[in-house]
């Protein structure tokens, strides 16, 4: 169980860390496209034989933007980063916040994210089906692919909390010793 | 009454201490499971959240989430505060309760650029609290104004706070509109919301000011002068400069693009960012190790934010499914007092859930459900924004449960008992209060300068 675990471990790490950087990219982009704006009035840009539209860069933006919390929702998961309201939390031992977690993520985590993931499939599909693309003429064609995020979100949310759930029954039953604790403080 | 009992199965649920994003959903879910198998929910209803989420998707005013995030912690980790707080103290030192307004106006400033209530009371009580403790402040006022400050980051704009809140009130102003039957509907931006806080904002920082000075006239004893021992400094007007002038420049950047209306609150956001970057550039802190740091909190605050927001999003959904919302709209119009009482009502509910939830869930679960309701009744939305982010922000300073004393506990050392650090902010709490009377019975203390901006 514990190298199931240091795998899906290493694997959401890996993807955590790649994602992040999207956060920069985000930056970069919007500012590219506030540059043009107004400092060149310039509809569009041409790189090494591309063109790019601003309508399609700014389009762009809002696509790393939603993978970026879509996808990252999962490492952040593992990592604490979901605030959780710990007025009695943090006074529980070890055990009883492994109990907290594992109880959560079978009847709360599991069902909300199977359910997003079962009413997301016919709406993603259909939106392969007629390869849907933007509203502007200029944006981008891929909008099935942002709308595959949905269940995309809810599957790795849902392999990430199998990999919580087991270390948790691993630490109910003495199998695994507890994580010291990562604060969520930012 | 099932809408009832739904929010009250969320708030106990919710204490157990799950992340409360999923517990929201996983609730709401279990609430429509019922509905379904005993009658009275329409499961078709659920068929609209992937829609929703896809809009959540599309928002281009939360796209401004991830980059005032990035700006905050790049600031957090280029030593600004630390400079800044330098400077200031050497300024204002020497003076009797010098060293508190140092701390009031770098908390300030800090609240400006950064936004994050968390991250101010940490980095403020980690700076300033040993100095102020070994230079021989009463620890009462010193972790007070700390924690006070602290929670400026909530009002002071540009806030994350205020972000979200704007956006979720816009949605509401329209709705209220629409049922109102008002099609060319009247709106209210981020811009708006940053404008009418503004000063609201600055009254409380004079007001804090004004105590901590009151408390060292009467008593220089709990906030004495520094001496400025170190003799080999650079020059007091060069470092006052150099603390000053790149906090002071990001913020006339990002706030003044939005109030000429040159920039939306997103593409300032991008260039605060950028800002930030450069700034840690220079300071010589924007190594891989930082880097990588600043992308990993950004990351994980961002997707804190939204996974709240879909999980708001299916509650919202299943609390309308069973008629929740006509419950809140005919409790509200059976309810002697009119407005008046309404607001009241509406503002006690969410300083009691200030105790337990965060700015974050408040504005995207109680908010969507209220707003369109007391907005249909000819509340300003500015005017409202600007009473919900004060309110909140007394919640949070109020003991037991108020958030910025849990962060400034963590902070703080063991040999100040926690009953010092509610004796130092309850004059600050007070404070608070005295400004939320100030906005409700003068509403264009929050309206007057959005008009003025937008409207001339």
């Amino acid at each position: 169980m514990t190298t199931i675990i240091a795998y899906l471990d290493k694997v959401s790490d890996a993807l955590g860390r790649l994602l992040a950087t999207a956060s920069i990219a985000i930056m970069a982009v919007t500012f590219l496209v506030v540059v043009m704006r107004y400092g060149f009035s310039a509809s569009g840009l041409t790189l090494a034989g591309f063109s790019i539209s601003a309508i399609a860069l700014q389009e762009s933006v809002m696509y790393l933007h939603s993978i970026l919390f879509m996808l990252a929702s999962a490492y952040t998961l593992k990592h604490n980063g979901h605030v959780r309201v710990d007025v009695l939390y943090r006074k529980f031992s070890s055990r009883g916040k492994a109990w907290v977690d594992l109880l959560g993520t079978l009847f709360l985590l599991f069902p909300m994210c199977g359910f997003i993931l079962f009413a997301s499939l016919d709406f993603v599909s259909f939106s392969w089906q007629i390869q849907e693309r933007s509203g502007e003429a200029e944006g981008l064609p891929y909008v099935y692919v942002l709308k595959s995020l949905i269940p995309a979100m809810s599957a790795l949310l849902l392999i990430q909390g199998l990999t919580e759930a087991l270390r948790n029954i691993g630490i109910l039953t003495g199998k695994i010793s507890p994580l010291p604790e990562e604060s969520s403080v930012v | 009454m099932i809408p009832l009992l739904m929010f009250l199965a969320v708030c106990l649920a919710l204490m157990l201490g799950y992340p409360v994003a999923f517990t929201l959903g996983g609730v709401a879910l279990a609430f429509a499971g019922a509905g379904v198998l005993l009658g009275g929910f329409d499961p078709t209803l659920l068929n609209a959240l992937p829609n929703r989420l896809y809009g959540i998707m599309e928002n281009q005013t939360l796209l401004a989430v991830p980059l005032f995030v990035l700006m905050g912690v790049t600031l957090e980790k280029s030593k600004v505060a630390e400079n800044l707080l330098n400077a200031m103290s050497r300024l204002f030192g020497r003076f009797p309760g010098g060293l508190g307004l140092s701390v009031t106006l770098v908390g300030m400033l800090l609240a400006a650029s950064t936004g994050i209530v968390g991250a101010t009371v940490v980095t403020m009580g980690l700076l300033a609290l040993p100095t102020m403790i070994k230079r021989g402040y009463d620890p009462a006022l010193a972790t007070g104004s700390i924690a006070a400050t602290g929670t400026l980051g909530q009002i002071i704009p540009p806030s994350i706070a205020l972000v979200l809140l704007g956006d979720v009130l816009s949605n509401a102003y329209q709705q209220a509109q629409l049922n109102m039957g008002i099609f060319n509907a009247d709106t209210v931006s981020v811009g708006d919301l940053f404008v009418g806080a503004l000063i609201p904002g600055l009254i409380m920082v004079a007001l804090y000011m004004a105590y901590i000075v009151t408390r060292a006239i009467i008593n220089p004893d709990c906030a004495p002068p520094i001496q400025d021992d170190n003799q080999d400094q650079p020059p007091l007007l060069l470092q006052c400069v150099q603390g000053l002038a790149p906090p002071l420049l990001l913020i006339a950047a990002v706030l003044g693009s939005i109030l000429a209306g040159l920039a939306t609150p997103t593409e300032a956001a991008a260039v605060g960012a950028l800002g930030a970057c450069l700034l840690a550039l220079l300071q010589n802190q924007l190594n891989r190790h930082n880097l990588q740091e600043i992308m990993i909190s950004t990351t994980k605050v961002t997707c804190m934010v939204f996974a709240i927001l879909i999980g708001a999003t299916l509650f919202s959904l299943v609390f309308r499914g069973f008629n929740g919302e006509e419950l809140i709209h005919e409790f509200f119009n059976n309810m002697p007092g009119g407005v008046f009482s309404a607001m009241l009502l509406v503002m006690v509910v969410i300083f009691l859930l200030g105790f337990i939830l965060d700015f974050i869930e408040i504005t995207f679960v109680v908010v969507p459900i209220v707003g369109p309701v007391l907005l249909a009744m000819g509340i300003d939305p500015v005017w409202f924004g600007v009473m919900i982010a004060v309110n909140l922000q007394t919640s949070f300073l109020t003991p037991p449960f108020g958030f910025a004393l849990f962060y400034l506990r963590g902070v703080t050392p063991d040999s100040i008992p926690t009953t010092t650090i509610y004796r130092g902010v309850a004059p600050f709490i007070l404070i608070q209060i005295v400004t939320l009377s100030l906005i409700a019975i003068w509403p264009s203390l929050a309206t007057w300068l959005p008009d003025i901006v937008y409207n001339s």
